[in-house]
């Protein structure tokens, strides 16, 4: 089977290189033809699945969330009312308020933690470095609910959070029972979820940098801070907001963690956003399922509008490209 | 760049200290798999256990409930990474080197959900699927999550990279298109392939939520519900959970240790977008 499909008749005194021209033509536009029908096959599964599981239940979403159902009457169209609802629920703000306050601390620290572990990383001679890598990625890979568990394990009375604290002469600590530890205590797993990715993708950014903006660095006689202040960390920007926002995005919707941990307590310290959503959805209250898709709708709003400040924030001063 | 014998002591002291702390969680969990009700909380802290007595390993591993999970878990993860290989580089491969009418469209439909916070679908999802009669069958846990954007994504920047120079001359040879996906580009994709199918393993192995909203039938429970909900069903049998745990923990570290080369080069990827 021939892909060139050239029934045009060429005139007998054009020359050789038009013929050629016109018989490329002829199979690129045949190519196209025969591309439509193979692509549409071959796009059919995702585009179909998404349709399904995707776009479908998120439009479906925005509807109920308009509206007020019952198992006995039709759908009623109540407008914005689930949102107001939920905009004047002090719960739903209060759980932003906690989600937002467990990026603060999941973020900068985990950005902090990776750039040092990479800088370190950076340093060691090939097989250490290639055996610390796959360290540092080992906890990525290791599933919340059994990390929530080995935390809660850690964090018990006489678990070894006390012995450990009980060295430098502090008293036992209800770690994830003391309203005003509780979230960090939580945190502690989060970041050890997470850290590891950011490193690598930070250290492959820090193997980037050229080595002579090192060597110049060395020979005007800076020292390890200016440098990293000076060249490491204004190169590194773009990657910092790569990092920063897939961070906040991604901790902002945790949940798994204060499920399984605290169940959102004490006295709801722990309640992130998403948990909150879960929490009213299983609600048997009428219309709770409108009231949690207006929250998660909401939530979707606050998460894309922030991401943007902060995309605008970091991106402000302009980046400096190596 | 010279380092002095110091230089190089601490430095191999703080890389011993680093490896050691990450890997303390884990370690931790192993252990207490081999401690007594009472040892695994007795203060002050001791890592290794009085005695190595697998009892713990030994219960968990004659537990049917526990058993079950694994097998059913490991059974869907398989299925599921491969349709999953299999649905996201056939849209990969038309995205990357066909050309269309309404491409653009398509692929801002396909696209999209990468921006669509999980929450947003998950309850609506719970109810379309519900309707399709699809709860408690091994459907649910497995057709939904098929298509990923994410997946999609990385193995097109792969097939994108690829030369044109093959793909031409084996469309002058006569082949169609389905020939060069399948002789051509699928035999080369083994490197994205280990990346994108070990990141679907990991979170149908590590997912609990979705599981928890679809299944309650005992047979199809997956190894995470069984592990999340072990407390709360079975109390504070610290020893036994952590058994379990750690035997649950094992085939998502087997497959990194494997494939370590492949991952951490393909992070690098995902990162430079």
């Amino acid at each position: 089977m021939s892909v060139i499909s050239n029934n045009k008749v060429v005139p007998a005194w054009s020359s050789l290189a038009e013929r050629r021209a016109l018989r490329r033509r002829a199979r690129r536009k045949g190519n196209l033809q025969r591309s439509n029908l193979t692509a549409y096959l071959m796009i059919a599964p995702m585009v179909i699945l998404l349709a399904i599981f995707v776009i479908y239940p998120l439009g479906y979403a925005v509807w109920l969330s308009g509206h007020r159902i019952s198992f006995y009457k039709p759908a009623v169209w109540v407008g914005l009312d689930f949102y107001r609802f939920v905009l004047t629920d002090p719960q739903f703000w209060h759980s932003l308020r906690v989600g937002l306050t467990y990026s603060a601390i999941v973020v900068p620290t985990g950005l902090v933690i990776a750039l040092l572990l990479a800088s370190f990383i950076k340093t060691l001679s090939t097989g250490v470095a290639s055996v610390l890598k796959v360290t540092v990625y080992i906890p990525a890979v290791i599933a919340s609910v059994l990390t929530a568990n080995i935390f809660v394990l850690i964090y018990q009375d006489q678990g070894i959070a006390n012995w450990f604290v009980g060295l430098f002469g502090i008293s036992p600590v209800a770690w994830l029972n003391d309203p005003s530890i509780a979230l960090p205590a939580v945190a502690v797993p989060g970041l050890w979820l997470g850290f590891g990715i950011s490193t690598l993708i930070l250290l492959a950014a820090m193997l980037d940098i050229p080595s002579s903006y090192y060597e110049s660095a060395s020979l005007d006689g800076a020292n390890a801070f200016q440098t990293m202040r000076y060249i490491t960390l204004p190169l590194l920007r773009n990657v910092f907001v790569f990092l920063a926002i897939t961070g906040f995005t991604l901790s902002l919707q945790e949940f798994l963690l204060p499920l399984i941990m605290t169940q959102g307590g004490p006295v709801d310290r722990t309640l992130t956003p998403n948990l909150f959503i879960i929490n009213s959805f299983r609600d048997s209250t009428p219309y709770a399922t409108s009231f949690s898709l207006a929250a998660a709708l909401l939530l979707f709003v606050v998460l894309g509008s922030i991401s943007l400040i902060i995309f605008k924030a970091i991106s402000s001063v302009k980046a400096v490209d190596g | 760049m010279q380092k002095t014998p110091l230089a190089k002591a601490v430095s191999a002291v703080l890389a011993v200290l680093i490896f050691v702390s990450i890997l303390f969680p884990i370690a931790w969990m192993v252990m207490a798999g081999f401690k007594g009700k009472t040892e695994v909380l007795r203060s002050p802290f001791q890592f290794f256990p009085d005695t190595w007595n697998p009892r713990n390993y030994n219960a968990i591993i004659h537990d049917h409930q526990f058993v079950r999970a694994m097998i059913v878990t490991f059974i869907g993860a398989v299925v599921f990474t491969l349709l999953s290989l299999f649905v996201n580089s056939l849209a990969a491969y038309a995205f990357a080197r066909l050309e269309f009418s309404f491409k653009r469209f398509w692929w801002v439909f396909c696209i999209t959900p990468l921006f669509i916070p999980m929450m947003a679908i998950l309850l609506t999802s719970f109810v379309v699927v519900a309707k399709l009669h699809m709860l408690n069958t091994f459907a649910v846990l497995i057709i939904p999550g098929v298509a990923s954007s994410f997946t999609m994504f990385f193995l097109r920047q792969f097939y994108l990279s690829y030369p044109a120079a093959t793909e031409e001359a084996a469309l002058i040879d006569g082949a169609n298109r389905w020939q060069i996906f399948l002789r051509i580009f699928l035999p080369q994709s083994k490197a994205p392939f280990v990346v994108m199918g070990t990141v679907s393993f990991l979170a149908y192995w590590n997912s609990y939520i979705w599981p928890v909203l679809t299944i309650t039938d005992p047979n199809l429970t997956q190894i995470m519900q069984v592990l999340g909900n072990f407390r709360s069903e079975r109390g504070n049998d610290w020893g036994l959970l952590m058994a379990g745990s750690s035997i649950a923990a094992m085939p998502t570290v087997i497959l990194l240790l494997i494939f370590q080369r492949y991952i951490v080069n393909g992070v690098r990827i995902a990162g430079m977008k």
